[in-house]
């Protein structure tokens, strides 16, 4: 346990120094702030816009528009940024040959899975709250309190899919050795994903769905029992990635 | 005691066997040269050792415990050097030491103490840069330092000098010879003056098989040939020296353009023939010496 935490400790000094966690956290402050103001501005804008004579009916905008631009950007370029931040977790270390020194003074080789998925799984935990946390801010500030029907269900959606992104780059990293086998296994597990989008039926067992389909719980056309499956399936290949990638770093030849 | 056996080891990589059934036992405190030439199987035998690779066949024991692949419990008794070391760049020398003192699960009052005194021996208790900024023979002094952090039994170094200036090189064999006597060192290379210098057993590895094996002064006495080295002023000296040598001594010559090799079973009644035909012929060498076995005679007859 003692080095489990001791490399926990490891992964949080790499993420400052390398100014991972502050590039992490800088960009989804700034989405969290764009969300309410773009939802705010762009039909103030369509407004102002000479179309010619032809009138453009704009509605007046809403919280829900605030939301709507939270789980599009959450959705897509957060989930982008995780990935790009995130991709040589395993790869790096194991490639550079950082890792010998450390395995080779005892630790357990599943130790580092844990504690690379633990500091991962946080920072995103945190730098998804404080995006969250700044668009309901503005979106109160901007339309006053608005009802969020299933929140809890709506918002944890996207951060369990980033769980699974992040558990698939550590498999990739840990299959591969390198940075673009882990690019290449999380890319193409959700270009597959996305493609099973065509079988309307399985959508509520697709965990892609939850990547931002969840807005669809606090404007009411959905309800939770649309979401719940692939939220139990995503959690399970969440952990089936991170077993796997730990049978298989025990049986790796370094 | 013997703190490393190695029983039959057997390793291949695809179709190429590069470890064709490694034998031999490592006495404690003893300081052992594994040498042998580049792709030799070096590497790979103390990867397996560590329990980094899986080998084919054959077993490894540390301190009386089976090293099991991708398992880590024997590594606790060892300290690892690899050829070069690579660190955490955004790390600071006491950081990574701290570091590798908790993984090895060492009390955070032993850290602070063994690492303060690691940083003195290896010279870096000054430097407070980022590892990042370290030339390459800093790093390889740090990383004796982080593999001796644990007070290893057992330290394995993989051809520790040789990518390392000069400078750095005497440095780095400074340091295990200053651990001598505590530590039980296995040194891998292919620089053979290296071996001479501080080891007192060595084995040489060529083809994937222990070729030579023994102390250093062991190897030296069986390897022994009483021979003869002259070196002459002038061609025609070497000439008519050859002219005059018995056929007792001309059958086993090694000859240069002004010098020349002799070898013979019986040294003295050789040096005596030698030394008289010089007088009577007034020939005066520039240089008569008789010549012991080097480490690099011992390793170019083993691996030819």
């Amino acid at each position: 346990m003692k080095s489990f935490f001791s490399f926990c400790k490891k992964e949080l000094l790499e993420n400052y120094r390398t100014y991972r966690f502050i590039v992490l956290l800088a960009i989804f402050a700034v989405f969290g702030l764009m969300n309410p103001i773009v939802a705010k501005i762009i039909p103030e804008l369509l407004t102002t816009v000479d179309l010619g004579g032809i009138t453009v009916e704009v509605p007046e905008p809403a919280a829900i528009d605030s939301w709507m631009q939270f789980f599009k950007n959450i959705g897509q370029m957060g989930l982008l940024v995780l990935v790009i931040v995130f991709c040589g977790i395993t790869a790096a270390d194991l490639s550079k040959g950082t890792l010998i020194n450390i395995l080779t003074k005892g630790m357990k080789r599943h130790t580092v899975i844990y504690s690379k998925f633990t500091i991962a799984a946080l920072l995103w935990t945190v730098s998804y709250l404080l995006s969250l946390i700044i668009t309901y801010v503005y979106t109160v500030y901007y339309w006053g309190s608005h009802d969020l029907p299933y929140a809890f269900l709506a918002f944890s959606a996207p951060l369990v899919f980033g769980y699974f992104l992040i558990s698939l780059m550590i498999l990739g990293g840990i299959c591969f050795k390198s940075l673009y086998g882990s690019l290449i296994t999380t890319g193409g597990i959700v270009i597959l994903m996305n493609l099973l989008g065509i079988f309307p039926k399985l959508g509520k067992y697709n965990p892609v769905s939850l990547s931002g389909g969840t807005l669809e719980l606090l404007n009411g056309q959905k309800v939770p029992g649309d979401f719940i499956p692939a939220v139990i399936i995503c959690l399970i290949l969440t952990v089936s990635c991170i077993i796997g990638a730990t049978l298989l770093f025990d049986r790796k030849q370094l | 005691m013997d703190i490393l056996c190695i029983e039959h080891l057997l390793k291949s990589f695809r179709e190429s066997e590069v470890i064709k059934g490694i034998s031999l036992s490592v006495p404690e405190g003893s300081v052992y040269g594994f040498i042998g030439e580049n792709g030799a199987g070096k590497t790979t035998t103390m990867k397996i050792i560590l329990g980094l690779l899986k080998p084919d066949g054959g077993k490894v024991t540390v301190c009386n415990e089976t090293v099991r692949f991708g398992m880590t419990a024997t590594n606790r008794h060892i300290g690892y050097l690899p050829d070069v070391p690579e660190f955490y760049n955004y790390m600071r020398p006491k950081e990574y030491l701290r570091f590798c003192g908790e993984i090895a699960g060492l009390t955070d009052s032993s850290i602070g103490k063994r690492s303060d005194y690691l940083l003195d021996v290896v010279g870096l208790k000054k430097t407070d840069k980022k590892i990042g900024g370290f030339s390459r023979g800093m790093k390889q002094r740090l990383g004796v330092a982080s593999a001796l952090i644990n007070s290893p039994k057992l330290l394995i170094c993989d051809e520790p000098t040789s990518a390392l200036d000069p400078v750095g090189r005497k440095e780095v064999l400074d340091i295990l010879g200053q651990i001598r006597g505590k530590t039980t060192v296995i040194f891998s290379t292919h620089i053979l003056s290296d071996v001479e210098r501080i080891c007192d057993h060595a084995a040489v590895l060529h083809n994937g098989k222990i070729v030579l094996d023994g102390t250093l002064s062991e190897l030296k006495a069986k390897h022994k040939k009483d021979s003869l080295f002259i070196d002459f002023l002038s061609v025609s000296d070497k000439a008519l020296f050859c002219e005059k040598l018995p056929r007792e001594f001309s059958g086993n010559i090694e000859a240069n353009e002004a010098d020349l090799i002799l070898h013979s079973g019986n040294l003295q009644a050789m040096e005596k023939t030698v030394l008289q035909i010089l007088s009577q012929n007034d020939i005066m060498p520039r240089r008569f010496e008789i010549l012991a076995p080097t480490i690099e005679n011992l390793f170019l007859e083993a691996v030819q």
